[in-house]
Order: structure tokens, then C-alpha cells, then sequence
């Protein structure tokens, strides 16, 4: 679906959607009119805005990730926050001035650290669980997640321990004209807008370069995936969530794909930690806390395990009720503080969910071929995702 | 009771001699020799020897618990055996991986129809073949252009297949809802695109209505004609013996007899072994 073809006829584009794109799709407009308004309005203030799109799009690259291992293969990752984490240290100790270890690096330099340390830590925990039972890989997951956070925590002489590691360069640090692009913009002052003069100042040129940085880690993302997600070797992976010894007893190496699907999701997950450190600049072993595991869950299961636009779309929702819920003080007619309660109001949206909606808002909707081979891919009903999984009966 | 005690003793002396089975076939696919499985005290398999023969359909029967699933699932790897070999073609593939033994050309199918979430018919047909080369994630963005056309070639066959079986209108069915008898059929159709030599097919009739059975034997017997070996469990004893030759009969792990279905539907050891025992 290109742009073209909605702006040559968006009636059809339109009627061509499932039923869930053109709700998800009315969402999406009614919330970007609704914080367009925000902004206009001077509620929300423009470097904010940015700050919020640059996490929805942290927690959209978790979401992606998760899917690859979870949506595709149904293999279970309790251990979201551990590779985030190893991201952001990764890069984090590699660039950051307060580095014990090496420091001052390009954040580059830093982005690869990161990457290689999630693909060894992706391999050390995949090696003994992923020839087992899909539970063992959750059970040994879950423990991963600790004992990462642990060791971060009182490795001090390595990780700077509780007081984090400071100075991190922003993404850009070191590339020409990108480096200096905040300083050199203008102030420019929005005087037209009802809710008074807004002046756009260096804080916003920063947030708007990083939310470049997380569209381009987002978009070489969801490229790999997409072409990968319609390829037969997407679809080895699709066949081993739903039974891991057909495919084997057709002849593919479960174990192989399996890790790759593993290694791929973690790497994704570790970009976040790398857009991470490089937008808050400090990086906390609290960062690491499983909290942020079951946001990436909650988010995957939303947006349709197997679905790369539900895990966008997860991503972006989860942000909305976590920074949305803060606003929500403002309205004075409720007499109670809503912000603390917004884990309560996650967990409602998951009851809901699966009760009326266990496949997710925006499920694998189409026949999953390679692009170009079938001109005519039918739409698919909507299926669930939670069937039997391979192993558990071998008759 | 003493007819049927006289036949275990049979029973065990044919299985020490290794004669209950015709074992000299000129052309072997698929030797299982002296085969050994428990599951604690439960010997499953006990010392189970046969041969398959090139071009054949051979049947394999017994009565329930006579450990054909574990014999299944010995040979094409699922399980791993206490003591015996299987050959494929000569090649010792004894306790393989799976995978590796579908590489050396031996494909099972399941009791249970097995279902692919989220897929159509025709896209649970294309995980079938073996060794695409869009199944290595490198090369789908080094060469895009050799995936593109084997996945061109591979769709192609698998709807011809699909028409063979005349269920091409289900190609782009979803594949969890079509109906239990199109499932075998599917599954069916998706093995033979891993052009195996061999095709283990367990219980291919079970839970299939007569008229999807007869089209079943009628595409497992002109599948034969064009070069395909079958060894096929089946509970249904006319849909075995008409399809199945020879036919090699199990009881509690080990052979029984081999014999044509005329031989082995008049023998009394096989009667025994059904009714008493």
C-alpha cells in the first residue's frame, strides 16, 4: 500500500481496509487531531510532545522485537528489560564520559557494543533453554532479567553500580552538521498559535533530532521485519509457534530458527536501549526493573501477537495510558488521584481484551507470501492466537 | 488360554530368529532392525525388525497398545530408541534429529491432523518443501530474486498439488477451518511437496468420512504409481487391506507376521493377537 494509491483514490484505499484498520485508523486521526490540538492550545508544549513521541517509539521498537519472539515463533521473553538494559549500558559505557571502562567512544562505536553484547547474552541464555520446551526459555527468561539487573547493580568497578553512568553524548555527538543542529537553529517564536507565544528553542531541536534517531531505528526495523515476516523463513517460524514438530518433521531445524528469531528480537530490543541512553543522557540500574518487560507484553498483546503494525501500534498506546493517565489529574471533577492507578487501568484493558478480543486490536490480517509472487492475497478472518503449542501432545 | 500362551512363546522365538518379517527385499528403503524402546517397566518396542521395500505400500497394523506410534516416532527421530538401527537407503539414521532424517528423505505425518494458526491452505502448503533458500534470513536481502522465484515455483506446485487432490478451491481457506478429512488431505499434499522417498503416514483414514477415505486411498495409491513409498499405520482394516502390500502386523512392540492381506487376515496368531492376549 503505497501513498500513492491513497491520495489516487482514498475512497477505495478506505473500503479495501479491514474493519479493524478503519477503527484503528479512525483512532489514530482522532488522537493526532487531539494532541495537534494540545499543542495548539499551549496545554502541551512542543519539546514535551517530542519527548512523548521519541518513548512511544522506544516502546514501539520493544514492542517489535517481542514480536519477532513472541509473535512469530511463540517463544516466551520475560527478560524485555535486561536486553533493553544491555543496550543502554552497552552504549552507555562505551560513550558516556563517566564511563569506568572505556568512555568517550562515538556513540556509533557505542550503538555496535550494544548490539554485540545482546546478541552474546541472546546466545548464552538461547543455547541451553531453546532446545527444551518453549517454558524453560520463559522460566530461565525471567531469572535472566534478575540476575542482569543484579550484576549491573554491584559491578561497580564496571557499571558505576546505584549511581548510574552520567555524560552521555547525544546520538549525533561527533557527525558533522548534526552535531551542532540545536545550536545553530534559530530560536523561532510561534506567536500565532491561542495559547500564546510558543519560542522553539535548542531543547526542542535535540528532542526533534532524536525522534529522528528512533523513526530511522523504527523504519530499518520494521523493513527487515516486514520483508522477513512474509518470507519463508517467517513462515518456518510461524509453523514452529504453532507446532514445533510439524516443522520438524519437515524437515527444519527448529533450533536454528529459533535462535535466529531470538537473536533478531533481542538485537531490536537492544536498539531501544541504545535510543534510550542516548535520549535521557543517564542510565540507572532502575531502568533495568521488570516493569518494563510487562509494558512490552501488555503492548505486544494489544497491538496482536505475530502483527509488526500491532506492535507499533502497542507501543504507542502503552505511552498514552502511561504519560496520558498524568493529565488526567488535571480534570478537577475527579475526586481521586488517577495517575497511580494507571497499572489498575492496564490490567482492566487486558481483561477486556482477551475476553472480546484475545487475537489483539490488529491481528496478521493477510496470507503471509512473499510480495509479488500472489497479486490476489485474500483477506484472512480474524484467528486466534492462543491454540495448542508443540510439544505437549506426541502421539 | 493356553492357545494364546502357546502363540507368545511363538511370538518370542520368531522375534529372537528375526523371521516373522520378509527381510530379503531386494530394493530397501527403510530398515528397522532389532529395535528396542520402554518407557520404564512398559517395553513398547521389543526388538521390532522389518524392512520396507522400494515402491511399496506396506501396512502396518496391530492391535491397540501394539506400540506402532512408538515405532513411528523411533524412526523418524521424535523418540530415541534403547538399542537397535534404522536405516534410510543404506544410511544409518538411527536417533537423528528429525529434520536431519527428513533431509535423508524420510517424511512422517501425524494422528492428529496438525493446524497452522493464522494460515491459509495454500501458505501451510509451502512450508512443505525442503531447502528454500528463502528459509535463510540472510538471503532474503543478498538475493531476494532466487527467493522470489523458487517461492514462484514452490506456490505453483503446491496449487497443482492442491488441484491433483482436487481440493484447490480450498487454497486460500483458512487453514484451521476446513474440515477434519480436508486436514489429512492437506497434510498429505504438504508432505509430498518435501518429495520424500518414503511417507510415514499415521492413521491417514482416522476420522475421515467414506467418500474423503476413498479419495484419500485413490491419491496414496497414484502417488505410489509415480514412485512414492508408503508405510502407513491404519486402525481401518479395509481401508488397509486394500490399499496395503504386504502388510506386517505388530503386537505388543515386536513383529508378528508379514504377509500379503490374505495371508495375514487368515492367520491365527493375527486373530489371537486382536481378540485375546
Amino acid at each position: 500500500m503505497s501513498v500513492r494509491e491513497i491520495a489516487d483514490d482514498p475512497k477505495a484505499y478506505w473500503s479495501g481496509l479491514t474493519r479493524a484498520e478503519q477503527g484503528v485508523s479512525g483512532f489514530i486521526i482522532g488522537f493526532v487531531v487531539l494532541l495537534v490540538g494540545g499543542l495548539f492550545t499551549g496545554i502541551l508544549a512542543p519539546t514535551y510532545f517530542l519527548f512523548l513521541v521519541g518513548l512511544a517509539g522506544m516502546y514501539s521498537l520493544l514492542s517489535l522485537g517481542l514480536n519477532v519472539q513472541w509473535g512469530y515463533t511463540g517463544l516466551i521473553n520475560f527478560s524485555v528489560a535486561a536486553f533493553f538494559g544491555i543496550g543502554a549500558y552497552g552504549t552507555a559505557l562505551a560513550s558516556a564520559s563517566s564511563s569506568p571502562i572505556a568512555g568517550n567512544l562515538a556513540p556509533v562505536v557505542g550503538l555496535l557494543v550494544a548490539l554485540a553484547l545482546a546478541a552474546i547474552l541472546a546466545l548464552l541464555i538461547g543455547i541451553p533453554t531453546l532446545r527444551l520446551r518453549a517454558d524453560y526459555l520463559a522460566i530461565a527468561s525471567i531469572g535472566l532479567a534478575e540476575v542482569v539487573r543484579i550484576i549491573i547493580l554491584n559491578e561497580e568497578q564496571v557499571t558505576n553500580g546505584s549511581s548510574g553512568v552520567r555524560g552521555i553524548p547525544a546520538f549525533f555527538d561527533g557527525w558533522p552538521l548534526l552535531e551542532t543542529f540545536p545550536q545553530t537553529m534559530p530560536n523561532i517564536a510561534v506567536s500565532w498559535l491561542p495559547g500564546g507565544t510558543v519560542v522553539l528553542r535548542q531543547p526542542f531541536w535535540s528532542a526533534l533530532l532524536n525522534v529522528v534517531v528512533v523513526v530511522s531505528f523504527i523504519a530499518a526495523s520494521y523493513f527487515v521485519l516486514r520483508r522477513a515476516h512474509r518470507s519463508p523463513w517467517g513462515r518456518v517460524l510461524r509453523t514452529i509457534r504453532s507446532d514445533e514438530d510439524l516443522a520438524r518433521a519437515l524437515g527444519k531445524n527448529t533450533y536454528r530458527y529459533k535462535m535466529q528469531a531470538f537473536v533478531l528480537g533481542s538485537l531490536i530490543m537492544a536498539l531501544a536501549g541504545v535510543f534510550y541512553a542516548h535520549l535521557n543522557l543517564f542510565v540507572a540500574p532502575g531502568d533495568l526493573d521488570p516493569i518494563t518487560t510487562f509494558y512490552v507484553w501488555v503492548a505486544v498483546m494489544l497491538g496482536g501477537s505475530g502483527s509488526n503494525r500491532g506492535a507499533l501500534f502497542g507501543g504507542f498506546v502503552i505511552v498514552a495510558i502511561r504519560e496520558g493517565t498524568r493529565f488526567l489529574n488535571a480534570f478537577e471533577f475527579i475526586p481521586f488521584d488517577i495517575a497511580p492507578l494507571r497499572l489498575l487501568l492496564i490490567g482492566v484493558i487486558i481483561v477486556l481484551l482477551m475476553r472480546f478480543r484475545p487475537q489483539g486490536v490488529l491481528p496478521p490480517q493477510r496470507e503471509l507470501i512473499w510480495p509479488s509472487v500472489v497479486d490476489d492475497a485474500p483477506e484472512q478472518p480474524d484467528s486466534g492466537v492462543r491454540g495448542a503449542k508443540a510439544g505437549e501432545n506426541d502421539d | 488360554m493356553t492357545d494364546s500362551q502357546a502363540s507368545q512363546v511363538a511370538n518370542s522365538d520368531s522375534s529372537s530368529e528375526e523371521v516373522a518379517a520378509n527381510m530379503d527385499k531386494e530394493n530397501v528403503v527403510l530398515r528397522v532392525d532389532d529395535l528396542v524402546k520402554s518407557f520404564g517397566a512398559l517395553v513398547a518396542t521389543d526388538h521390532a525388525t522389518f524392512e520396507v521395500e522400494r515402491g511399496t505400500i506396506t501396512g502396518l497394523i496391530g492391535p491397540n497398545g501394539a506400540g506402532k506410534s512408538t515405532l513411528f516416532n523411533l524412526i523418524s527421530g521424535f523418540y530415541e530408541s534403547d538399542a537397535g538401527r534404522v536405516e534410510v537407503n543404506g544410511t544409518d539414521v538411527t536417533d537423528m534429529e528429525p529434520y536431519d532424517i527428513a533431509d535423508h528423505g524420510l517424511i512422517r505425518t501425524f494422528q492428529t491432523p496438525r493446524k497452522l494458526e493464522g494460515m491459509t491452505v495454500r501458505e501451510a502448503m509451502l512450508v512443505g518443501p525442503r531447502e528454500q533458500p528463502g528459509e535463510s534470513f540472510i538471503k532474503l536481502f543478498t538475493d531476494p530474486e532466487s527467493v522470489r522465484q523458487r517461492e514462484q515455483q514452490n506456490l505453483d506446485d503446491a496449487e497443482q498439488i492442491l488441484e491433483d487432490f482436487e481440493i484447490d478451491h480450498l487454497a486460500t481457506q483458512p487453514a484451521t477451518k476446513i474440515s477434519g478429512g480436508q486436514l489429512k488431505l492437506v497434510e498429505l499434499a504438504r508432505a509430498m511437496l518435501a518429495e520424500p522417498e518414503i511417507l510415514l503416514l499415521d492413521e491417514p483414514a482416522a476420522g475421515v468420512n467414506p467418500t474423503l477415505r476413498n479419495k484419500l486411498a485413490e491419491q496414496i495409491r497414484r502417488l505410489n504409481e509415480q514412485g512414492t513409498t508408503f508405510l502407513l499405520i491404519e486402525h481401518d482394516m479395509e481401508f488397509v487391506m486394500s490399499l496395503a502390500d504386504p502388510v506386517i502386523v505388530l503386537d505388543r512392540g515386536h513383529v508378528l507376521m508379514e504377509g500379503t492381506p490374505d495371508e495375514v487376515q487368515n492367520d491365527e496368531r493375527v486373530i489371537d493377537a486382536y481378540l485375546g492376549g
